[in-house]
């Protein structure tokens, strides 16, 4: 992530306004920033989202495949997500140097999706044993501002709610069984993603945790936990990053604060998605 | 896939023989019943360490949990290699390996996703632990190899490495100590093996399964790294952090004795010599 | 004050001790580290073992699957050795790649077993023409401290005398395979052939199963496997010449150690067995 030098003035600062709930832009503890949600707005792919968060910008486009099933489990379609850090949101990405950050956010999201119970992947399963969905999920990080993993996720699950999976038809053959994609544009099933979890990251800075952190208070923050959130509460991965350690107790105040805004977090985000597939707002783009 | 020549290559395509014979699947229900290898939901397996294994290393540890075996050695700290990695503050780096032969599965050579992922959880763990001011412009570097895969490895990886480095004199602030469980329901099974770890991650439906590994240092009381994998409730995982952490305090006076009995064996060595 | 010279004047040092026929650590000239063996040791592997010569150790463990045999070889199977050099083992080796060495003795390992025979590829056979066996032996060393060379040779041929195999069979109508867990056979290993270094010191002495400290003074290496009363290869790679009698001297040597590490091995798996 890109480095934030501040000044000792400025952290105590930060410090203070995190101990009074009382942030350096007017939010509490456990608000998040004001976002920006849109759909639908690359026509080359299956599904596909954008989200600002602030200044942190994400695009994230699905593509689906048919593909052979994983040996291992044979009857369930499959996901795999690839990060893109250019080089644009920061010079630091530039050649090789987001790769870290990528493959770091690539397992957390890996982790937080393999849970079984999060999608109907029984229901990619084309043909149990041969054939099945494989789902392409390609992020690209356009500019960092901050709390880049739960934008991420956000992003990730407003592209998967606006996938369109072709229907494919069977027909048995002297030789086996031909499967054929149809493709009439409006002959489609789409996910269900109520089940999809959110990332929800919360920051320790001093004796108290923030949600969604500017990059200025993610630099006076040693350690946080990450959390993935379904709509009911249940977690479906959990880790910690950063140098620093927590005490056990803050712990379960942090996971607390985590699973209350995840909640809430995903309501919101499944209401504007209905609401921006009701209305058929026109595709807005990014260049505003 | 691009052909290693610096390796002896086999034939392009080979397949496991275990995937021709119906695989065992364990139903994580029959887990309330009774643990496959007899244990209580609530027992670890014995533990057994060892320190100063590598002759050629600053520091090592080896240990074995019933079939989960990990061999780990320290080096450093030493020159930092590349220049651009050059600070002031020292740095860790960690390397999780499992060797070909860990699994059932045989696994390659080229280090996979899920060894990436565990090096970066080792080193999250074992960070907040070593104090990395004391060694400006240097580099300790922490390698772990998974002799054998039967499940909690990656709290086996931390035990071990935080043994080694410790015996390598390293500074740090505690030990730290990690340990994992697994859930079903309103089970919680401690030190899970590799099919308990199986069966509850594949389940699908309603209720928690799910695992949990967290890395703790007994004496200044704080957790170094919490992880965890598939879906929990939110009560249960609270629960369950808890037994992690009294789990771990248990197991803190094993690694002690195994540390003092290290340093007495060196100090014979020295004063035989 | 004898480490400081060790250290400074590392040849002077041995030359010191080489004068009395007397290594550093006790050893003579023609004597070996004590050896360890421990055999099925990994039981996720087919076969495996672990061996210390002193410090030195290396495991070895086998997975055997499955393949198609080569075009116009249907009934032979495949080997597949490869020698890793850990980072662990080192502080020479880092991350990455295997290293030259690793390659070298990677090579060392398929020319071993091709020259001594011990596994017959057709005995690697499941259906001919359809599916073989493949084994891919990996050795990793977990402390170098010289003489892997040995310490891979030995573990090798325990593991493969460790290895069983689960049953496989070829169905001859519809060519599908299944596995039978419940019957395993062991692999026949035929030979059981034994490699012995040596380095040379000065151009002169010859110092059997060197440390890493002694390879690093050597001017030249020689290892000879023997075969129970057979000589089955010397190899050299380059470094100093060696008098026919130093050579005869040599293969003597190793015929003696030979028979110490059959019986080593022999020895080992009866008491598994037990």
């Amino acid at each position: 992530m890109a480095d934030v030098n501040l000044s000792e003035a400025e952290k105590t600062f930060i410090l203070h306004s995190v101990q009074d709930n009382f942030r350096d832009d007017g939010r509490s503890c456990e608000d998040f920033r004001h976002m920006e949600i849109e759909t639908g707005l690359i026509s080359n792919t299956n599904g596909s989202a954008r989200v600002r968060l602030a200044s942190t910008d994400v695009l994230v486009g699905v593509k689906v495949q048919l593909s052979p099933v994983d040996p291992e489990n044979p009857e369930v379609g499959r996901m795999e997500f690839f990060l893109d850090c250019s080089a644009n949101a920061t010079p630091e990405f530039e050649g090789r140097g987001g790769e870290e950050l990528a493959s770091e956010i690539t397992a957390l999201l890996t982790r937080a999706y393999g849970c079984p119970s999060t999608m109907d992947y029984p229901s990619l399963c084309v043909l149990p044993g041969q054939q099945c969905w494989l789902l392409y999920v390609d992020i690209l990080l356009l500019e960092c501002g901050g709390n880049l993993f739960d934008a991420m996720s956000l992003a990730v699950k407003a592209a998967l709610f606006n996938t369109k999976v072709p229907n494919v038809t069977m027909t048995k053959d002297e030789g086996g069984i031909e499967l054929d994609v149809s493709d009439d544009p409006y002959d489609f099933k789409r996910l269900d993603v109520t089940g999809a979890p959110l990332v929800v990251t919360v920051n320790k800075i001093g004796h108290f945790h923030v949600v969604d952190a500017s990059e200025k208070e993610e630099a006076c923050s040693l350690a946080r936990i990450m959390l993935g959130v379904t709509q009911t509460g249940t977690i479906t991965a959990m880790k910690k990053e950063g140098s620093g350690s927590l005490d056990a107790d803050s712990i379960s105040d942090m996971m607390e604060s985590a699973k209350k805004v995840g909640v809430l977090l995903n309501k919101s985000l499944l209401k504007a998605l209905g609401e921006e597939e009701e209305q058929g707002t026109e595709a807005v783009g990014f260049l505003r | 896939m691009p052909t290693d020549t610096r390796r002896i290559q086999g034939p392009e395509t080979s397949n496991s023989p275990y995937d021709f014979c119906p695989t065992a699947t364990s139903d994580p229900a029959l887990l309330e019943k009774q643990r496959l290898d007899g244990r209580d939901s609530a027992q670890m397996r014995p533990l057994f360490l060892r320190a100063g294994v590598i002759s050629q290393a600053r520091g090592s540890a080896y240990i074995e949990m019933n079939q989960t075996k990990a061999i780990c050695a320290v080096y450093g700290p030493r020159e930092v290699q590349r220049r651009e990695d050059f600070s002031l503050k020292g740095q860790l780096t960690c390397q999780f390996r499992f060797a070909t032969f860990a699994s059932q599965h045989r696994r390659q050579h080229q280090q996979g996703n899920q060894e990436k992922d565990l090096s970066v959880q080792m080193l999250e763990a074992l960070e907040p632990a070593v104090c990395l001011h004391k060694y400006p412009k240097s580099q300790i570097n922490v390698y772990v190899t998974v002799l054998q895969h039967d499940g909690s490895v990656l709290s086996a990886g931390i035990l071990c490495a935080s043994l080694a480095l410790a015996s390598a004199g390293v500074e740090m602030y505690d030990l730290v100590i990690a340990s994992s469980a697994a859930m079903y329901n309103d089970l919680t099974i401690s030190d899970p093996t590799v099919q308990e770890e199986q069966a509850v991650l594949s389940r699908v439906g309603k209720g928690s399964s799910g695992m949990l590994t967290v890395a703790f240092m007994p004496s200044i009381n704080q957790v170094s790294a919490i992880t965890s994998d598939g879906g929990i409730q939110f009560d249960t995982l609270n629960k369950t952090v808890r037994t992690v952490i009294d789990n771990c305090q248990k197991l803190y006076p094993v690694l002690q004795q195994t540390l003092v009995k290290h340093i007495e064996e060196k100090k014979k060595g020295i004063s035989s010599k | 004050m004898a480490e400081e010279i060790r250290l400074a004047q590392p040849k002077e040092y041995y030359r010191a001790f080489l004068e009395k026929e007397v290594r550093p650590d006790d050893r003579e000239l023609g004597e070996f580290r004590p050896t360890v063996l421990n055999i099925g040791c990994v039981s996720t592997a087919e076969g495996s073992s672990l061996v210390k010569l002193g410090n030195t150790t290396v495991m070895c463990g086998i997975k055997a699957e499955v393949a198609e045999p080569r075009y116009g070889r249907p009934t032979e199977g495949y080997i597949v050795p490869n020698v890793e050099l850990s980072p662990l083992s080192s502080p020479n080796f880092r991350p990455g790649p295997p290293p030259e060495q690793a390659q070298v003795l990677s090579q060392n390992m398929v020319d071993f077993l091709d020259t001594s025979q011990c596994i017959k590829l057709d005995s690697l056979c499941i259906s001919s023409g359809k599916l073989v066996w493949v084994l891919y032996i990996d050795l990793v060393c977990l402390d170098y401290d010289g003489n892997v060379m040995d310490a891979c040779t030995l573990a090798l041929m325990a593991a493969l005398k460790n290895t069983s195999l689960p049953v496989v069979t070829v169905d001859e109508d519809t060519g599908d395979v299944k596995t039978h867990l419940s019957t395993h056979s062991s692999l026949s290993v035929d030979s059981c052939p034994v490699s012995t270094t040596f380095i040379v010191f000065d151009n002169t002495v010859l110092l059997v199963d060197p440390t890493r400290e002694e390879e690093l003074l050597a001017t030249g290496a020689v290892t000879v496997v023997t075969e129970g009363d057979n000589l089955c290869s010397v190899y050299k790679p380059g470094g100093s010449p060696l008098t026919d009698e130093q050579v005869e001297m040599c293969v003597e040597r190793a015929f003696v150690r030979g028979k110490e590490a059959t019986a080593l091995i022999t020895d080992t798996l009866c008491s598994i067995d037990r």
